[in-house]
């Protein structure tokens, strides 16, 4: 039978994420962020989990995303672009001698996005040049390609990925409007189960082949969250 | 310390002064703070496409009164508007871009620059917060790296170090800093004072910088005129004058799954007319459109590559497929490569598309499963990754691509039409310059930003084809 990838609330949709559960949550900035989605992990709890994202901020904020799931406490694993935190935190040195509860990785913004591609494409991992000379070569392993010293990356996989889309059909293909797009095209490539939070439902055939970005292969669980479109 | 007390540039003028360092048609990133305040100062008539981290391409100032689209946002993540020919695109091509050296000039705010061109990005901001975020990326990818800041921190202290207080995004990546007294070159010798604000001298410039600095021997004050002229037209007139320039031995992207939908047959019969030889050919099947025939009359021949493979300009294919579907019919690549007139590298078809991308977008090489294990993988690193064995593959980078799109506007935005998109939309942003054969050219703004397949700054050339255009030629 053909699954119904249609969940009728954003606590079902994200019901049997176990504590435990390495995230990826899309967004940046307000635009592209599964709000709804991370307002119902807040709701129940889940704790323990390794949240996988743009840069962040660290410290309270009004708005609900990544940021509020990490500084919630329900997250033990921070694998990131560099946060926005106060002073040398907001380097590339690991902060997590700062503060025991939380461990963080961080790398340039780039290297993250790639590794999260690489992670949806079955890549088994890449050589760049990217953050050699800093401390994001640390502990890496290096290789001369081609006359350019490059750093090892690998790829990054996750439980479940939350993203935000403009609209679905049910098939789970999306579209996104605008900045909106971000993270969320690729972390749906990189997760074993997608999660979309969207702001319209449409029947297949509505939406045309040519401007969809993520194909519903890629989708697992679509819901609408109404008036998800205010910040909070 | 006692600073000089000569009034400083404000942040507009600073914004301004950068401004003219944009040339035009420039791809320009702008990040995260000082640097967001530049796009009014430059004219969208100059055609340079701003680029945010967050993908979009061709943002422009903020908005009237700050009521902006909630989901349209710069790198600071606060509301920008869209200038005519804007494009969006993911966080891995976003990066991707940056680090293919598709972007122009990089402007980052820093917290500290050394004197060997290192980077502290804007860890500072907003008392105190920030963030590297993007400034690895585009300090190492970026051609002219600009940094942008006030010359002093709050607390007086320099910016211009001889040794930074922070970790480093980049080592060695500034060419340019810009703040609120002087334009200052990172050069192998040392920093060179090119310009000082107005009432400024270089002895008081450098009371609040710690590494020595010299002057520049035409050192003056700080000009904020444009220099360049018009932007450059990336719509040329015909096949065979955008095609003119290839030299002998280019190694050249072209597409075509594997029938003529997404084959740039103007541009390869231009190429044929134009007769550069000794070429590599990056390309899904190296033609095989007019051995299997994809509707073509009878006593026609598609136009496929097989035309430049017949006229001996081909010396070598990288390619998937470049066999004829019928063993009775064999295509012309077939035939030349049992001659001995060409080489060919096979390439599994996914690898093919993936080290085109990893050409594009800087990444030297990468693990993949596919054909481990097989001939494909001989002389190749592998290794075993959670069980599974993988290949090394290198990314290839192209001296050309000739590919094929739908509609362009005159910016070089795609977009494609069916199944025509395949490895054109990844073999764009592959090539040093891209010429795209289209159906339909329009004006900036006529497509949407969303709808955009192929930014235009992955593309240089734009050629329509002619509305009479045969894509056979009698056999």
């Amino acid at each position: 039978m053909l699954p119904n990838k249609v969940a009728s609330s954003v606590e079902e949709a994200t019901a049997d994420i176990p504590e435990g559960a390495r995230i990826m949550v899309g967004g940046f900035g307000f635009p592209g962020t599964p709000e709804a989605l991370v307002k119902a992990l807040l709701d129940r709890g889940v704790a323990n989990l390794t949240c996988i994202c743009g840069p962040w901020y660290a410290g309270a904020r009004r708005t609900i995303d990544a940021s509020a799931l990490i500084a919630s406490g329900q997250v033990s694993r921070v694998i990131s672009a560099p946060p926005v935190a106060p002073g040398p935190r907001s380097g590339a040195t690991d902060p997590s001698s700062e503060d025991d509860r939380l461990h963080l990785e961080i790398m340039p913004q780039g290297t993250l996005a790639e590794r999260i591609r690489a992670g949806g494409a079955g890549i088994g991992g890449f050589y760049i040049p990217t953050g050699l000379g800093t401390a994001y070569e640390e502990g890496k392993e290096k290789m001369n390609i081609g006359g350019v010293d490059c750093i090892f990356e690998e790829p990054i996989k996750a439980d479940y990925a939350l993203i935000r889309a403009q609209a679905a059909d049910t098939m789970g293909n999306l579209v996104y409007r605008l900045a909106q797009r971000n993270w969320n095209p690729i972390m749906a490539t990189a997760a074993e189960v997608t999660i979309a939070q969207v702001d319209e439902i449409v029947a297949p055939g509505m939406l045309d082949p040519e401007l969809v970005i993520t194909p519903g292969i890629f989708v697992d669980r679509i819901v609408i969250s109404g008036g998800a479109n205010d910040p909070t | 310390m006692t600073l000089p007390k000569i009034p400083r540039i404000s942040r507009e003028l600073m914004a301004c002064r950068v401004a003219a360092e944009i040339q035009p048609g420039h791809v320009v990133h702008l990040g995260p703070g000082l640097p967001e305040m530049v796009p009014p100062y430059v004219l969208p008539s100059r055609g340079a496409v701003f680029h945010s981290g967050n993908g979009v391409l061709g943002f422009g100032p903020r908005p009237e009164h700050d009521i902006g689209d909630a989901q349209l946002v710069g790198s600071g993540g606060r509301t920008v508007t869209l200038l005519p020919g804007a494009s969006i695109v993911d966080q891995a091509t976003s990066f991707g871009l940056l680090r293919g050296g598709l972007v122009d000039v990089g402007i980052v705010e820093a917290s500290q620059v050394s004197e060997t061109g290192d980077l502290v990005g804007p860890v500072e901001m907003d008392g105190g917060m920030g963030s590297h975020a993007a400034a690895t990326d585009v300090a190492e990818g970026a051609k002219l790296v600009i940094a942008m800041m006030e010359h002093t921190t709050r607390n007086r202290s320099p910016r211009i170090v001889t040794r930074t207080d922070y970790p480093v995004a980049a080592r060695g990546c500034v060419d340019l800093i810009i703040t609120d007294v002087a334009v200052i070159q990172v050069t192998p010798q040392g920093l060179v004072v090119r310009e000082v604000a107005r009432g400024w001298n270089l002895s008081d410039v450098q009371a609040i910088t710690d590494p020595h600095l010299s002057p520049a021997p035409d050192m003056g004050y700080m000009s904020f005129w444009m220099m360049g002229g018009d932007l450059p037209s990336k719509v040329w007139k015909s096949g065979p004058e955008a095609v003119a320039d290839i030299p002998d031995g280019a190694t050249i992207l072209m597409d075509g799954f594997a029938g003529p939908g997404g084959m740039a047959q103007y541009l390869i019969r231009s190429l044929r007319e134009q007769g550069a030889k000794d070429l590599t050919l990056v390309s899904n099947t190296a033609g095989i459109a007019n051995v299997a025939s994809f509707g073509t009359p009878p006593g026609f021949l598609t136009i496929d590559h097989s035309l430049l493979v017949e006229s001996g300009q081909v010396r070598k294919a990288i390619a998937s497929y470049p066999v004829s579907p019928r063993p009775s019919q064999p295509s012309a690549f077939e035939q030349a490569y049992k001659q001995g007139d060409a080489e060919l590298e096979l390439t599994p078809q996914g690898t093919l598309a993936e080290r085109i991308r990893a050409g594009a977008f800087g990444i030297a090489a990468f693990y993949t499963p596919a054909g481990a294990g097989t001939s494909l993988a001989e002389g190749k690193e592998t290794r075993t990754i959670d069980g599974r064995e993988y290949v090394l593959e290198q990314g290839i980078r192209a001296d050309y691509a000739l590919i094929r799109a739908h509609k362009a506007d005159t910016l070089g935005n795609l977009v494609y039409k069916g199944t025509s998109r395949n490895f054109n939309a990844v073999m764009a942003p592959g090539a040093r310059i891209t010429i795209a054969e289209v159906d339909e050219i329009v004006e900036p703004g006529m497509l949407d930003p969303d709808a955009v397949v192929t930014p235009g700054a992955f593309v240089q050339r734009v050629v329509q084809r002619p509305a009479d255009f045969q894509p056979y030629e009698p056999l």
